[in-house]
Parts: structure tokens; sequence; C-alpha cells
């Protein structure tokens, strides 16, 4: 019985894509976040509170990736950014082929910055490349503390941890140590940014890092 | 606005059995998605080949790649057994244990729950040596 040699990446097919997605942003000077995170982390409201914060500095178009609804583009289009959004009816997590269609539909001459909000799940997203310069995972002090330990391929696959919610720190058994040391002893290089986007604390930090970001051609801060 | 709606990963093979068996069996789960990643390339390779049957599959799978081995043979049997050509078809996986290097004593060591520390010097490494394969080798056909 003959055999067939076939030497491939499983995910090649979405790899070839993301590559593709990559090398025309980069061409157009466009940096790309992906933000990842589990339900309800506060993606959104971090997404809302960044483009508040950045207007006049950065010009930000958002793709929205929402297994249903369209309730998150709503509330990121009334901020003024290019947004589409991606319903993927039941998928739990985006793929470069659904970010290659929705790019159709941004106007990629006003941006500066693409933010792709992932399906929130901390499982399958970190295994599918979308094109993106960095990752960014989002946990919040409700998630608690242990999520780097359960969920280590996420960490191990971002370059930006952000610890949300910090105004509830006093009401919830969650340790900001613990977290941290967690999550950088499964990836030392995680650049962690501490915040309350319902207060407001914190996130001029990651603004000012992410226009650093963006403006140094997708290259992390701070790294070589 | 209207949403861009991109269906479900299984809805690519337009078969309305297959999705109702799915739904039914509620598998939203990662190693579906990897699963039909799978079945994409091999349904492609054993169509250029003429194959009439596909036997087997070996897969090398990292330790650290995240999959649950007895979950993506369940979801990869459940496609594959609406395709005539690869219904019964064996997935062999070979598991890649996660090792990493250490820079400072040059040792080869087991990575463990992903923190890449090594035993002897207590060093964190950057140099993964293997574990985060996903890789198709080769499938074993019956061609006319």
């Amino acid at each position: 019985m003959p055999k067939v040699t076939i030497a491939q990446n499983i995910l090649a097919a979405n790899e070839t894509i993301a590559q593709e997605i990559q090398r025309s942003l980069a061409a157009r000077g466009i940096c790309t976040i992906n933000v990842m995170s589990s339900p309800g982390a506060g993606k959104t409201t971090l997404l809302e509170r960044t483009i508040a914060r950045l207007s006049g500095r950065l010009s930000i178009g958002v793709i929205e990736g929402d297994i249903e609804t369209s309730a998150d583009a709503e509330r990121i289009e009334a901020t003024g950014a290019e947004t589409v959004q991606i319903n993927t009816k039941g998928a739990c997590h985006l793929e470069a082929h659904m970010i290659r269609d929705a790019l159709e539909h941004i106007e990629l001459n006003r941006i500066n910055l693409l933010v792709i909000e992932n399906i929130g799940n901390l499982v399958c997203p970190s295994a599918w490349n979308l094109g993106e310069d960095i990752r960014v995972v989002v946990m919040s002090t409700t998630d608690g503390d242990d999520k780097p330990a359960k969920y280590p391929q996420m960490f191990a696959a971002s370059q930006v941890m952000i610890v949300n919610k910090l105004d509830l720190l006093p009401y919830v058994d969650f340790d900001l140590v613990k977290a941290k040391q967690q999550a950088l002893a499964i990836n030392p290089h995680l650049q962690i940014f501490e915040m309350s986007c319902r207060t407001g604390e914190g996130l001029d930090a990651w603004c000012d890092w992410l226009v650093a970001f963006a403006r140094g051609n997708g290259l992390v801060p701070g790294e070589a | 606005m209207r949403p861009i709606e991109q269906g479900r990963l299984f809805l690519r093979s337009q078969n309305r059995s297959l999705e109702a068996s799915l739904s039914e069996a509620k598998l939203e789960m990662h190693e579906l998605a990897i699963a039909q990643s799978i079945f994409d390339v091999i349904e492609a390779r054993a169509a250029e080949c003429h194959a009439t049957q596909v036997k087997g599959v070996r897969l090398r799978v990292g330790e650290a790649s995240g999959i649950v081995t007895d979950s993506l043979t369940f979801c990869f049997e459940m496609l594959a057994s609406f395709d005539p050509v690869l219904a019964g078809t064996q997935l062999l996986i070979d598991i890649v244990p996660h090792q990493a290097r250490c820079r400072h004593c040059a040792k080869e060591f087991p990575v463990k729950n992903f923190i890449a520390q090594c035993p002897t010097c207590e060093k964190w490494s950057d140099e993964i040596v293997s574990g985060n394969e996903l890789q198709i080798l080769e499938m074993e056909i019956e061609a006319s």
C-alpha cells in the first residue's frame, strides 16, 4: 500500500493567509494587534477607552469578532473608529481568512493601527495566527489569579498581558503578585500593564506604549 | 451595521447531515477546527493521488500545542465518516515532548507546565527545542 509524504503544518493554509495579511498591512505602515481574553474580561471596554484617549494621536481600525450580535461593534463604532463585525456563528476563534475578508470593508488608508478583538476564549484563539504583529492577552481580577497556569498556551503566545478591573481588587480574592509571577514563569518577556478601564487608572501607560509600538512599525518597545 | 457572517467551520463541507451530527454532539471545540484542517489537506491530497481509500494518516503533535488527542481523533473520524474516500481512516499520532535547551549549561531539559526553567542552573530558557508541532507527516492510501 503506497505511502504519500505530506510533511505539512496542519495550520499551513491559515499561516499562508496570515503572512499575506501581515505583509500587506506592513506595506501600508499599519501595525496590528490581536486582543484575546476570556469572555467578560473587558476587551471591548479597553478598546473604547483606548480609542477615546488616542484620538488625534493614532487612527485606529477595529475588527470585532463575536459568535453572535453586532453589539460590540456598535459600541466601538460610537467612538468613531472604522469598525467591522465578524460573526463566526458558533466557531470559537477567528481565522486568517475571516480577517482577509473583513479587511475589504475597512478604509485602510485612514488607519495606522488595526485592532482585532478575538472571540472571548482563552484556548483556541492562541493557535491561529491572524497576521498580527503582537498578541495582547487581557485578564481581569474577577477571572481568578490562576488563569496563566490554567491556560499557558495563551500566555506563552502573547507579548503583552493586561490585568483589568484593578478597582475591584479589594472585593475579590485575586492575588495580583501570584498572577504576574505565574505569567512571567511561562513567558519572562511579557510586558504587563495593570489598569481599570472603568476608572481610567493605568490606561495612560498602556496608551503611551501603544503609540510607541505603532510608531515603531510594529516593533515591541523596549526590545532590540 | 451589517456583520460579516463567516458560518460554522464545518459548513465548508456543505453537508447538512454532517452539520446536524456535529451540532447534536455540541462540538464547538478547538480540536474540531484542527480536525477540519487535517481533513481539508488529506481530502485534497487524496484526490491528487487518485486514492480510492485513505487507510491512515500520521501526525506529529507537540505536547505544548494544547491538543487533546482523543478529541482530535473523535472529531476527525466523525468528519471522515461522511467522505467515501476518508471513511475509516485511522489517525496515528506521535506525541513530541515539550523540551527546551539551557543557554548556560547547554543541556536539554523537559519543560513542565510551560515553565522553561533549567533544573540544573535554575535559569529560564528562550530556546524551545520541541513541543509546538502540529504536522501531517504522511498518509497511507489505496489507489486505482
